[in-house]
């Protein structure tokens, strides 16, 4: 059987085969902890095969690496690597993995290699339109590798962003596309999982920068946060254009944690209730006294609206997505089908926290000093930034399982 | 550290998997006992030479440093020949 697919595929090309559901296998040669840590996943994780690639050199034991590759996997990993599949070769930056893929042709396999790696992955960016009139016009910005959500809300020329990741380019380009002008940022809460492109956006564009004042404060250091800010409170209207959003205090995810709401039409939920799971309560270090909070709020959204549609902050598997490419529900059916939701609905209140209590997926250490890059506490190198969001968010409770259907 | 070496690879500028596999080449010609200093720019180097070493056979890796050279990070890896 012959398969022919392009040689190199880039961070683009790699998200069109995954949202195509695409079959092929994954030959990673980074380091176990790397690959351990942070995986290609489609839908679910892609088969694949971890051999770094000093093992290859060593295992196939020839001077150079293609020869080495050849050697090895014909001794060691014939049976491993499937025939009838693509294979594509990966490694930390698009260097290594393009000899394993001559290699591998030589051998007769039909394979391609990541160009830019794992590294290019992580920093890949995707927009996917939610609606666009000349009335309103919102933009759902994401990052495939990482799960996170953004959006750019337009109206009138002008727009107000939310949630920006920390690369700005997706961003001004859109605004350069489109012709808006970006007159708000907003973080929904002091995030955790990754490096916010909050205020640095904001400094770019002249616009105001605005957050809930609880969140200005490191919870586990209990110092001030550092950046320039606006504060948040509960109630406000922010105008853009011919549209407002109007802030919900949602604490419980942190204490600071605002959702927008548009209208009967849009629910920008941050990390409270997402596609297929909730969010967590523990991210402060204070999950006893937050889990209770956590579920008031989550009932306080519950109550909006059925057909409001709810564009969250997060993913945690490209199965949320929906046949138009994007991570959005209406309320209504949420309630249904997350079983997060379904909890809530089924448990009392005491019996919800109890069961979120006892089922919080692991703590990353990163995510403190996340929180302190985001409030301005700590100030790392572009190395350190990549290093510390290295990976998919684990914000929800899904990385637990709680959220896959396991409410037993 | 003052690391004493019989033989410098200047691997800097090179990407990943130059480095490593310059070195195991140049470290198979060595005699047991001797010592190579690797010089490299790729912050990779660091974590792959630890893995490297771990699973070769005939070389260990005795220290790894990192210096500031002309204003680029410098990643210095000490591997002995062995066995």
């Amino acid at each position: 059987m012959t398969i022919s697919i392009e040689p190199v595929w880039t961070a683009e090309d790699l998200l069109s085969s995954l949202e195509r559901r695409d079959k092929f296998f994954v030959l990673d040669v980074r380091n176990r902890d790397e690959f351990e840590r942070f995986r290609l996943e489609g839908r679910e994780p892609l088969p694949a095969l971890n051999v770094p690639y000093f093992e290859m050199l060593e295992l196939g034991g020839q001077d150079e690496m293609v020869d080495s590759v050849v050697a090895c996997v014909e001794q060691h990993f014939e049976g491993q690597i499937p025939r009838d599949l693509p294979v594509l070769s990966v490694c930390a930056k698009g260097d290594t993995s393009e000899y394993v893929r001559q290699g591998l042709e030589r051998l007769g396999y039909s394979g391609a290699h990541l160009k830019g790696g794992m590294k290019s992955w992580g920093q890949h960016y995707s927009t996917g339109v939610v609606i666009e009139t000349p009335e309103l016009a919102i933009y759902q910005v994401w990052r495939p590798a990482r799960g996170c959500l953004s959006y750019v809300v337009a109206s009138d020329g002008k727009a107000l962003v939310i949630d920006p990741l920390r690369h700005l380019h997706p961003y001004l380009e859109l605004a350069g596309e489109k012709g808006f002008k970006i007159e708000c940022v907003i973080d929904t809460h002091g995030h955790a999982d990754h490096i916010s492109g909050g205020t640095a956006l904001a400094a770019e564009c002249g616009a105001p920068y605005y957050l809930h004042p609880y969140d200005a404060i490191h919870p586990m250091d209990a110092l001030p946060a550092t950046i320039p800010y606006n504060a948040i409170r509960d109630g406000q209207i922010f105008k853009v254009g011919r549209v407002e959003l109007e802030a919900i205090h949602i604490p419980g995810h942190t204490l600071g944690l605002v959702a927008l709401r548009l209208g009967d039409r849009y629910l920008f939920s941050g990390d409270s209730i997402c596609i297929g799971s909730i969010s967590r309560p523990d991210l402060g270090g204070k999950a006893d006294a937050w889990a209770p909070l956590h579920g008031r709020s989550l009932r306080k959204l519950a109550a909006l609206p059925g057909k409001i549609i709810v564009l969250p902050g997060h993913f945690s598997s490209l199965a949320e997505q929906n046949d138009s490419g994007l991570f959005a529900a209406p309320l209504d059916t949420l309630k249904q089908s997350n079983p997060g939701m379904q909890l809530l609905t089924q448990e009392s209140e005491e019996g919800f926290v109890r069961y979120l209590l006892e089922h919080l997926p692991p703590f990353l250490s990163e995510y403190v000093d996340i929180k302190r890059v985001n409030a301005g506490l700590l100030a790392p190198s572009e190395d350190e930034a990549s290093q510390l969001e290295l990976g998919k968010n684990v914000c929800g409770l899904a990385a637990a399982g709680i959220c896959k259907g396991e409410t037993e | 550290m003052s690391q004493a070496f019989d033989k410098v690879l200047d691997a800097r500028g090179m990407n990943c998997p130059m480095p490593l596999v310059n070195a195991r080449k140049e470290a198979g010609k060595m005699e047991p006992g001797q010592v190579l200093k690797v010089m490299a720019t790729d912050r990779g180097s660091v974590a792959d030479f630890q893995g490297w070493a771990k699973i070769a056979k005939n070389v260990e890796l005795l220290g790894q440093e990192e210096e500031s050279v002309e204003g680029a990070n410098v990643y210095v890896h000490y591997v002995k020949r062995i066995g």
